[in-house]
């Protein structure tokens, strides 16, 4: 159950980081002087409201706090290190002994804590 | 950075087996050094991707791509199909070749839209899509990289 609500909110994150491209007229441009085709581009709220229906509530309130506070509000952790603040993960960490079922947060900055390669 | 330093032989593939657009991303993404669920999120988010426009740029090139936080490093793939997916690409032609481009939502380098663009002009080189069909292995899609200049 935790699992999956963190790859939600991994997912959440990446439609997240796509709006933010989608917005910024430049990117925008750039990717029409490539050749692609961005018609339909104000269909990313949709993808997010998808996602974001299928959070628990508690969850999503969070996210969106950190969300307010930070681009980013995941950050993964690599040895043992939040690379949203580059402050270690506290001694005894479930991040740091592997689990997979929980969701953390970091103690120091309050991002939600990934480790890259085990999803 | 150049194209021919991301490319090598199990991120390409001359001979996509894929008939529907969805398996072709997925043969695409199978390419890429990741787990199960990692290929299965990224899989649903080049998909939304897809829905913002397709990344068939016409010509039989589509070039899907996208942010993820699935993977901690620019990540491509390049593959040919023979006859050809619909791709919905903007002239409504199938799609031949397929480069797949993945990156962290932050790269230090930021090669993600640089890269993007080198694809993007690759593939309309001159007597580019003549020159992919000739391909017989890997080395040989190295090598046109390298002549291309990218």
């Amino acid at each position: 159950m935790q699992d999956n609500q963190l790859r939600l909110l991994m997912f959440l994150q990446d439609l997240l980081m796509l709006k933010k491209e989608m917005e910024d007229f430049q990117v925008v441009e750039k990717y029409e002087e490539m050749g692609f085709d961005l018609e339909k581009k104000e269909k990313i709220e949709e993808a997010i409201r998808e996602v974001t229906g299928q959070l628990d509530a508690e969850l999503h309130h969070r996210f969106q706090m950190i969300a307010n506070k930070y681009d980013r509000p995941l950050a993964p952790v690599k040895n043992g290190i939040c690379y949203g603040c580059f402050v270690s993960a506290p001694t005894g960490s479930e991040l740091i002994t592997q689990r997979k079922d929980v969701i953390e947060f970091c103690n120091h900055c309050g991002r939600i804590l990934y480790q890259p390669g085990t999803l | 950075m150049e194209l021919k330093e991301l490319f090598n032989s199990s991120n390409v593939k001359l001979a996509l087996g894929s008939e529907e657009k969805d398996d072709v991303l997925l043969e695409l993404i199978s390419l890429l050094k990741l787990d199960e669920k990692a290929k299965e999120m990224l899989f649903k988010m080049l998909k939304k991707r897809e829905n913002l426009g397709s990344t068939g740029i016409g010509k039989g090139f589509a070039i899907p791509h996208c942010r993820s936080l699935v993977v901690d490093k620019l990540n491509v793939a390049f593959g040919r199909h023979t006859k050809g997916v619909d791709f919905n690409s903007i002239d409504g032609k199938p799609a031949n070749y397929f480069f797949l481009i993945v990156a962290p939502p932050v790269e230090i380098s930021n090669y993600y839209l640089p890269v993007l663009g080198k694809v993007a002009q690759f593939c309309k080189s001159t007597d580019i899509t003549a020159k992919l069909d000739k391909l017989e292995k890997v080395e040989d899609f190295l090598a046109l990289l390298e002549e291309a200049g990218n």
